[in-house]
């Protein structure tokens, strides 16, 4: 069920999530989305009951702006920290915020900023990591980030035996969830344009304009819906890596399909289960944390996909 | 396709033993028509044995090459020639229609229009002696229908003890063809068991596995499962997501002789299932099973880009055959007790493939 | 010529035999395109053709050994894939 709508402000909105857009041509202006349009969007959240997050891009809005976005109870997504309820930021070093900030970073900056980020788990309530190159991770790679989550995790640790509760989203998330929790685009979140039209994520949008799902005038129109339900998602129903993003846009652009994600976005998040795993039971060993949650089980795969044949 | 493609493909594919771990391996060759390049072909066949032994390869002890052909030049000498060099690897079926008049009406020759039935007809015999195990293949399109009962017979009398058969996926049907396809195949039943046809031959449209609810969830296309290579070097899932196969989409390639194999844009293909990919009628329809799809048909017909939406382009040819299936199986079994001969039946009946692409 | 089931193979026993069946028509048909220009491999083929030869027969002997099957003179057993059966082809 649609919950969740992204009200992009302008066509050079900011990035929150694992795709770079493309940069305008050079001499083309923002493309700001229309009052009329931006109003009418409101009006669609409020009659299908959706819960609004705008997208702003990196400049002042006009003022007749701010009164219409206000009309209805939303959060904001803002490359800058004033205002924002999520601070999407392309910089983690000496970062200090009482807001939700993401960060979006590849891997070799991700590799190369662990005591940057170590730094930033003090002085952030939380931090969301995005990666913007999953699809070219190596086994090499894979075992930089699992080094990587362990200095994460041992540190965690600490903060938590200080009384300082951290939340970075590739380590905590999964100890906290009961069940997945991924972006949900196309099931549970769509994506309003500045042209008016619906797509199912941002990133569908920034790719391919033409790649809509409806738009304001004649409503949604999502083909083949039930793909981006988990129930569909033949890897991912039987998956309990439920911090992964699960990410839509990566999964169609690495195998061609909405509902199955990549090997490499599969072993990552396996790794920070396994990581997660390894956090919960060491904190554990202090005291009671998270009582109601049960235990992550030990697993011998890293891709759910090898083990098909114990679900096909 | 170039020997110097070929060659390639087959190194690609031998020198990664691990990533083809199955047991034992088909090559399979096809056209158009695959032995208007016998010369290349033997040339294939004789590297990929010749590489299969040097390196050890597990596939030197398990593997067959296969040819589907429509048969005229069966008898050249080069033909004859790369047969009895492989005799005991390989498997070579000729594709005849059933009667003249059902053969010729799809099976032309090019510029003169002339059918080629007779070409093929009288190289049936060799083929028979040197292939008695053989079938023959035949799908079903809606201009086909009325000639179905006696090109069955008509092949069974050739000595062709199988006769594979199914209808087309494409959403070729017109109205009323699914009562004609059930008038054929009554007519069908009462020539088969009347004339104890059912103790030597076979025919895939009636088998005991089709009709009733949905049993399992298994995948019934085997696309993805297969590695199809076309003449530029390109891999595909199964041929039918190449662009010549196509009306509406564009080719599905999951790699290619110099980078190999895309494993992501493999991965969909492996973890298809029945019920992932049908609606919620076909989930609940009571007779399911048997109900097949081609995964390229799928993706061809699909709304959007993926093979996850079932064509049922074929649902009434489908029920037409249950129908029929039931009072052929009805019909022989009463036969067979009243004669005493259903515990032998039972014991020698011939297992024929549920579907053919 | 008859034949008559006179016995069955384990399917263990029925894999091994036929892994040889297999290996010996693959040996037979290479020999048809390796000349000896390819000394190292004509060798290597040689050799295994007799190896592959004596373990086929070594297994009709093992077997026979083990499942005492009927005979006859101037007969000899078969082996279906499919079931394991072994068939005596009487002349």
């Amino acid at each position: 069920m649609l919950q969740y709508l992204i009200i992009l402000l302008d066509k050079e909105s900011v990035s929150f999530c694992g795709l770079t857009p493309s940069p305008s041509p050079k001499g083309e202006r923002s493309c700001l989305i229309p009052l009329d349009t931006l109003k009418q969007g409101i009006r669609f959240g409020m009659i299908e009951n959706l819960m609004i997050q705008y997208v702003y891009p990196d400049y002042e809005l006009p003022a007749e702006y701010s009164k219409v976005i206000e009309s209805i109870d939303h959060s904001k997504i803002k490359p800058m920290k004033d205002g924002a309820d999520v601070w999407v930021t392309g910089s983690i070093k000496d970062i200090k915020a009482d807001v939700s900030v993401v960060w979006r970073t590849d891997k070799q900056s991700l590799f190369n900023s662990e005591a940057d980020i170590i730094s930033a788990l003090e002085n952030v309530p939380r931090l969301n990591v995005v990666l913007t190159d999953v699809e070219t991770f190596t086994d090499e790679d894979f075992e930089n980030y699992r080094s990587l989550l362990n200095a994460f995790a041992e540190h965690i640790e600490k903060l938590y035996l200080e009384g300082i509760s951290s939340q970075l989203n590739l380590l905590t998330d999964r100890m906290m969830f009961s069940k997945i929790n991924n972006c949900g685009a196309g099931d549970t979140t769509i994506t309003l344009a500045p042209n008016g039209k619906f797509y199912v994520c941002p990133a569908f949008y920034y790719e391919d304009e033409t790649d809509s799902i409806g738009d304001l005038e004649h409503g949604l129109d999502i083909k083949n819906k039930q793909l981006y339900k988990l129930d569909y998602a033949p890897i991912c129903r039987h998956c309990d890596a439920w911090q992964c993003k699960r990410c839509i846009w990566l999964n169609r652009k690495t195998t061609l399909e909405v509902n199955t994600p990549s090997h490499e976005q599969c072993v990552l998040a396996h790794l920070e289960r396994n990581a997660s795993r390894e956090l919960l039971n060491n904190i554990r060993k202090h005291g009671t944390f998270l009582p109601e949650q049960e235990e992550i089980k030990e697993i011998d795969y890293l891709d759910p996909f090898d083990k098909r044949n114990t679900w096909l | 396709m170039t020997w110097n493609v070929a060659k390639k493909a087959i190194d690609y594919i031998l020198s990664h033993e691990n990533s083809f771990p199955e047991k034992s391996v088909i090559w399979d060759f096809i056209g158009g028509e695959p032995l208007l390049e016998v010369d290349l072909i033997d040339k294939i066949c004789d590297y990929i044995k010749m590489s299969m032994y040097e390196l050890n390869h597990h596939w030197f002890d398990s593997y067959r090459f296969s040819i589907s052909t429509n048969g005229i030049n069966y008898c050249e000498e080069k033909v004859q020639n790369f047969i009895k060099k492989n005799l005991s690897h390989l498997s070579l079926g000729i594709t005849i229609d059933g009667t003249e008049k059902k053969h010729d009406i799809n099976r032309i020759y090019k510029g003169s229009g002339k059918g080629s039935y007779a070409d093929v007809v009288r190289n049936i015999p060799l083929w028979l002696k040197q292939f008695p195990n053989e079938s023959t293949k035949v799908t079903i399109s809606s201009e086909d229908l009325p000639y179905i009962e006696e090109s069955v017979i008509h092949l069974f009398s050739l000595g062709i003890h199988e006769v594979n058969m199914n209808c087309v996926y494409e959403n070729v049907w017109k109205e009323g063809d699914d009562i004609i396809l059930e008038t054929q195949m009554l007519k069908l039943a009462d020539s088969i068991i009347d004339n104890n046809y059912y103790k030597d031959f076979a025919c895939s449209l009636f088998s005991e596995q089709i009709g009733g609810p949905l049993l399992d969830n298994q995948n019934w296309c085997g696309a993805g499962k297969m590695l199809a290579i076309d003449a530029a070097g390109n891999f595909y899932p199964c041929t039918r997501f190449a662009k010549y196969s196509l009306r509406e989409k564009n080719e599905l390639v999951i790699g290619n002789i110099k980078e190999g194999i895309n494993k992501n844009k493999l991965r969909p293909f492996l973890c298809l299932d029945s019920r992932t990919q049908s609606s919620y009628e076909c989930i609940k329809c009571e007779v399911a099973q048997g109900c097949g799809w081609c995964q390229g048909e799928n993706y061809d017909t699909a709304e959007t880009n993926t093979i996850y939406q079932r064509s049922t382009a074929i649902c009434k040819m489908h029920k037409a055959r249950v129908r029929a299936n039931n009072y052929y199986w009805n019909k022989l079994y009463r036969k067979l007790e009243l004669e005493g001969e259903r515990e032998e039946f039972e014991k020698n009946k011939r297992e024929v493939k549920l579907e053919i692409c | 010529m008859t034949k008559k089931l006179v016995g069955n193979v384990t399917p263990e026993e029925r894999d091994e035999i036929q892994m040889l069946f297999e290996r010996r028509n693959g040996l037979y048909e290479l020999a048809k395109i390796l000349t000896a220009d390819n000394a190292e491999l004509y060798e290597k083929l040689v050799k295994d053709m007799g190896e592959t030869g004596t373990k086929f027969q070594n297994w009709w002997d093992r077997m026979a050994e083990k499942y005492q099957w009927e005979s006859v003179n101037g007969g000899s057993w078969e082996i279906i894939f499919e079931t394991g059966e072994i068939m005596l082809v009487e002349p």
